[in-house]
């Protein structure tokens, strides 16, 4: 609050004091009453009007200061109106109540979109586990009935993956802590992972290379399988073609951390895009020049390793590798 | 012959289970019937059950708790839910293994055969003709003479032997070969085969596994 302000803003009035006072003159003048006598008045009438205003200024900027300082610091700054009791002069009384009415009836709308979105995500949730039953029964029928098509079962896992990506991306949207935390063998989730994705990666004659997973680390199994499912499938769709698959699996350990490296010998990502895979529906150079890219895969993949506490990081080559290098640090913490 | 319950609540799961778990050559008995379960469980005299946790009237997981008090029989947990099997692991109601659906059915038959190994004990010597099968060792024996497998060689003729005078195809083979940690491609397993081949005609056997074209192999 500038004083600048305060007083441009009481023009109008300050005016009405210079005319009240003009007239006054005028008014001795035609009594002739002595000027030392106006001049007596015209003391007091000042140091009133201005203790009066300093007086207003001051309260009021008090009352703003806190208020402007409170909204800075604040991160949610919609809390503002509970930071402040009351405002000691009338305007900031309402002012204040409005605020809080403003609130609580943002609250409200908040808590309403709240309740449709977790409905939305219930609803979705208990859909994915819905659809998995007619797909296990497809897989069971292709596997009893030999003499069908083969391709059905490839197309039915890419069903199955992409049921997995909603479910995944709803869990990620959400700060639902659905994932327990505790020791888990690489080898054992990296060969789930490896088995889910057999068949693809034998048509097109990959190859798989594992060293050093025999490991534990902390984190949720379902979610790091899904994290790895993710990683080995964009090293699917983004193979070279001229050169077989190539993937390189390996785990090393450090005193406070395990690093889990995916490498492939695929087309690589553009180095001005590398620093951006990881944002939502970015799909970059590889997207549109190769494969369909939705640019969700990663974004889900860095939100639950966020969620997880994982660090997550990519290097890469054009035309060269990719190397996906996940992080998880090591906390007694977790392990009583 | 191995007796196996499906307790399936989805009616074309628990057809098409039955139907995978007879082709592979074991006794199947389902329950339709969800009262009561757990003691149509102890009637049913299984050596291994399947237990779906989503089922009508009462859930899996309550019928494991039941059953478990009075029975060991292996019971092997199906889930279509990502979350909820650790929920009954945590609690451990008992359960053997678990998997989760859409299930990849070879995986399946692997976990079903683990588990009902893992009753027997593994106490009888295997062979095969007059060869004796050192899984310790990892070789073949035959009086004096020893061929050393090597872990691939020995998963391919494991597999072949638990299905011996059966159609065995490649992908089952891979099935068996990656479920073990082996990622093998296409021709790793051809080499490996010839090499199988080459090991056992070293010990005169010489016809043992034949290639039957388009479908897979067979050990004779």
């Amino acid at each position: 609050m500038r004083l600048g302000r305060f007083l441009q803003d009481r023009l109008i009035a300050l005016v009405i004091y210079i005319v009240t006072l003009a007239l006054f003159y005028i008014f001795m003048k035609a009594y002739a009453v002595d000027l030392q006598a106006f001049v007596a008045i015209l003391i007091v009438y000042v140091l009133a009007v201005s203790s009066s205003l300093c007086w207003d200024y001051f309260r009021k900027r008090d009352f703003y200061r806190k208020l402007l300082t409170d909204v800075e610091g604040l991160d949610k700054k919609y809390l503002v109106s509970e930071m402040i009791d009351h405002a000691g002069f009338y305007e900031g009384e309402i002012l204040l109540d409005v605020l809080k009415d403003c609130n609580k009836s943002m609250a409200e709308q908040v808590a309403s979109y709240r309740k449709s979105s977790n409905d939305f995500r219930e609803y979705i949730e208990m859909w994915v586990h819905e659809i998995k039953i007619p797909v296990a029964a497809i897989r069971l029928i292709c596997h009893n009935n030999p003499e069908l098509d083969h391709r059905l079962v490839q197309q039915v896992k890419l069903i199955d993956d992409d049921i997995n990506n909603v479910l995944f991306y709803s869990r990620s949207e959400h700060a639902h802590k659905d994932y327990r935390i505790k020791e888990v063998k690489l080898n054992k989730v990296f060969g789930n992972v490896a088995l889910g994705n057999r068949q693809a990666l034998q048509l097109m004659n990959a190859m798989l290379e594992t060293e050093g997973l025999d490991i534990s680390v902390m984190t949720d199994d379902k979610w790091l399988e899904f994290i790895l499912g993710q990683i080995v499938s964009n090293s699917m769709k983004y193979h070279a073609t001229d050169r077989d698959l190539h993937i390189q699996v390996f785990a090393v350990e450090s005193e406070d951390a395990v690093e889990l490296h995916c490498r492939d010998n695929g087309i690589g990502i553009p180095s001005s895009d590398l620093s951006r895979v990881f944002d939502k529906t970015f799909t970059g150079e590889n997207g549109r020049t190769g494969a369909k890219s939705t640019g969700m895969g990663l974004f889900i993949v860095k939100k639950l390793c966020d969620q997880l506490g994982h660090g997550i990081r990519i290097l890469s080559e054009v035309n060269q590798y990719t190397e996906v290098i996940l992080t998880f640090p090591k906390n007694d913490y977790y392990k009583m | 012959m191995q007796t196996i319950v499906i307790v399936e609540g989805e009616r074309v799961l628990r057809e098409e289970l039955s139907v995978l778990l007879q082709n592979a050559g074991y006794q199947v008995k389902c329950i339709t019937e969800f009262q009561e379960v757990a003691k149509q469980l102890k009637e049913a005299k299984a050596d291994l059950i399947l237990l779906d946790i989503n089922l009508p009237v009462v859930n899996g997981e309550v019928i494991l708790q039941d059953f478990r008090k009075t029975s060991d029989v292996p019971v092997i947990m199906l889930t279509s839910r990502i979350d909820e099997m650790d929920e009954v692991l945590s609690m451990s109601f008992g359960a053997d293994d678990y998997i989760t659906k859409p299930y990849n059915p070879t995986i399946l038959l692997l976990r079903i055969s683990a588990v009902l190994k893992r009753g027997r004990k593994e106490s009888q010597v295997v062979t095969y003709r007059d060869l004796e099968v050192s899984t310790v060792k990892g070789s073949l024996i035959r009086g004096e003479e020893e061929q050393v497998l090597t872990k691939n060689e020995m998963i391919i003729f494991h597999f072949l032997l638990e299905h011996t005078g059966e159609i065995v195809s490649r992908d089952d083979l891979m099935t068996a070969l990656w479920d073990n940690e082996e990622y093998l491609n296409d021709n790793a397993l051809s080499v490996n085969i010839s090499r199988l081949r080459t090991k056992l005609a070293d010990l005169g056997v010489d016809d043992a596994i034949e290639t039957r074209k388009k479908q897979g192999y067979i050990l004779k």
